[in-house]
């Protein structure tokens, strides 16, 4: 008897437990061929480990939970801008080391935020989704360049009776966003195409390093302690000389 | 006695019963003309929703309705897909990119390759929509109930619904902008109860659908509304 009491009460568990949250998979995104010119230098983009597989987990109105699988879109919506946006383009993964490559300049993007509403939370009948991404731009002797924050936003109005469909979509609208930002404005933003004219001068590199602690608003440890992957003033070697 | 063949009698039976489960409904759409406006064989006309970084709210199902009734018909007009017109003019009609005034388009225009590429696809006029539709009233009180004998429903719902919709027309050919079209509608559903609950649903939003895309027509193509 008590076997049969378990076996109704697990489903019914389960069910109430899946009543309670939402998971959102995103598949992976594309986007058009801009009609823009290309930046004519060659770049190398190191993919963080979290672009290959990235969850956002969160309770929204401390009752809900949503889980939003963003999976590999990042990797992919990265390297599909980046190939279109410049002249070359090499793509690294974390353990790859950067001097046993020849380029103009490296790209380091990260995801500095994720946020969602849903219309409950905005008493509208939108879905919307902010990604913040941050790129860290070194010249090609591992010495920073550039700092620049990309906000990105995505807004669809909720349609059916399914909330993940309307949610997935503002989230590739905002990937979206963060693409057409990118391609309209990277030039203007960090100014690169100056690197194909070789790396950094020496008195240009103090000025950069400042005006990203500034930006950051971190101390002249942490900054370094952000870099420390990348080696400021020198990509490390094999040997690690 | 006039027989009604049976087919017949019961497309009548269909559109009687259609009529009356309807809501009620009062619709009116007003032009405002800044330009003379006319469209060529070969071009064609882009339906987009008004970006949502300026707070836009108009539902993606409501441009694909006036995309669909502005091209049916005997008089209707060429609509290219609005994802399509997006897709292939990157990154220049993104949400945070496309101008909000017809005073960006010079420098749109003058972009590489968006003048070339807005010639190719024959697009001479871009209808940006701007609106939504809203439930603003409602009322009555209607509750069901079921037991071992069955179940059924007592009372009396209603609720209104307003759409407001503004469609502003630009001449990309000119490179100004041709007018706007507006519709405002307002719906009122019905739900009475006994027993069995009968839904009187106004369609607020298909009517303004079909009502904007009726004047927009007539708009573009500078003649009477049909």
């Amino acid at each position: 008897m008590s076997s049969i009491r378990s076996v109704l009460l697990i489903p019914l568990l389960a069910l109430f437990a899946a009543g309670c949250s939402t998971s959102v998979a995103i598949d992976t995104t594309s986007i058009p061929q801009p009609i823009t010119e290309k930046i004519p230098i060659v770049v190398a983009v190191r993919i963080p480990e979290d672009f290959e597989n990235f969850v956002h987990e969160e309770k929204v109105l401390g009752r809900e939970e949503w889980t939003i699988d963003l999976g590999r879109s990042n990797a992919a919506l990265f390297t599909q801008l980046f190939t279109y946006l410049f002249d070359g383009l090499i793509v690294l993964s974390p353990d790859d080391n950067p001097a046993d490559y020849t380029f103009d300049a490296l790209i380091e993007p990260s995801i500095e935020g994720f946020e969602f509403s849903i219309p409950e939370q905005s008493q509208t009948d939108a879905f919307a989704v902010w990604i913040r991404y941050r790129l860290l731009i070194f010249d090609s002797v591992g010495n920073r360049f550039a700092n620049w924050p990309v906000s990105a936003y995505g807004k669809s109005q909720k349609e059916g009776l399914g909330s993940s469909d309307s949610l997935q979509r503002a989230a590739v609208l905002a990937m979206r966003d963060a693409a057409a930002l990118m391609v309209t404005q990277m030039e203007r933003a960090t100014g690169l195409s100056a690197l194909a004219d070789g790396p950094l001068e020496k008195s240009l590199i103090e000025d950069v390093e400042q005006q990203v602690a500034d930006e950051r608003g971190l101390t002249e440890e942490d900054s370094a302690r952000a870099v420390a992957l990348t080696g400021l003033g020198g990509f490390q070697n094999d040997s690690g000389t | 006695m006039i027989r009604v063949p049976e087919r017949r009698g019961k497309s009548l039976l269909v559109g009687l019963a259609t009529v009356m489960l309807s809501g009620c409904i009062t619709a009116r759409m007003e032009d405002n003309r800044e330009a003379v406006t006319g469209i060529a064989e070969g071009e064609s006309v882009v339906i987009m929703a008004k970006s949502y970084h300026v707070g836009n709210e108009t539902e993606a199902d409501y441009v694909s309705c006036v995309e669909k009734a502005m091209q049916s018909g005997s008089g209707g007009l060429r609509v290219m897909p609005s994802k399509q017109f997006v897709d292939s003019l990157f990154p220049w009609f993104e949400p945070r990119t496309v101008p909000s005034e017809t005073k960006g388009l010079d420098k749109l225009m003058a972009r590489p390759g968006v003048k070339e590429r807005i010639r190719k696809h024959g697009v001479r006029y871009i209808v940006w929509l701007d609106g939504d539709t809203e439930r603003v009233a409602g009322g009555g009180s209607l509750s069901c109930a079921a037991g071992p004998g069955g179940g059924g429903c007592f009372g009396f719902a209603w609720w209104q619904k307003d759409a407001d919709y503004t469609a502003s027309v630009w001449d990309l050919t000119e490179q100004e902008s041709a007018g706007t079209v507006s519709a405002d509608v307002s719906g009122t559903s019905y739900m009475p109860a006994l027993v069995v609950p009968i839904p009187l649903i106004a369609r607020t939003q298909a009517a303004a659908c079909k009502g904007l895309a009726n004047q927009l027509r007539s708009f573009i193509t500078n003649e009477e509304p049909t």
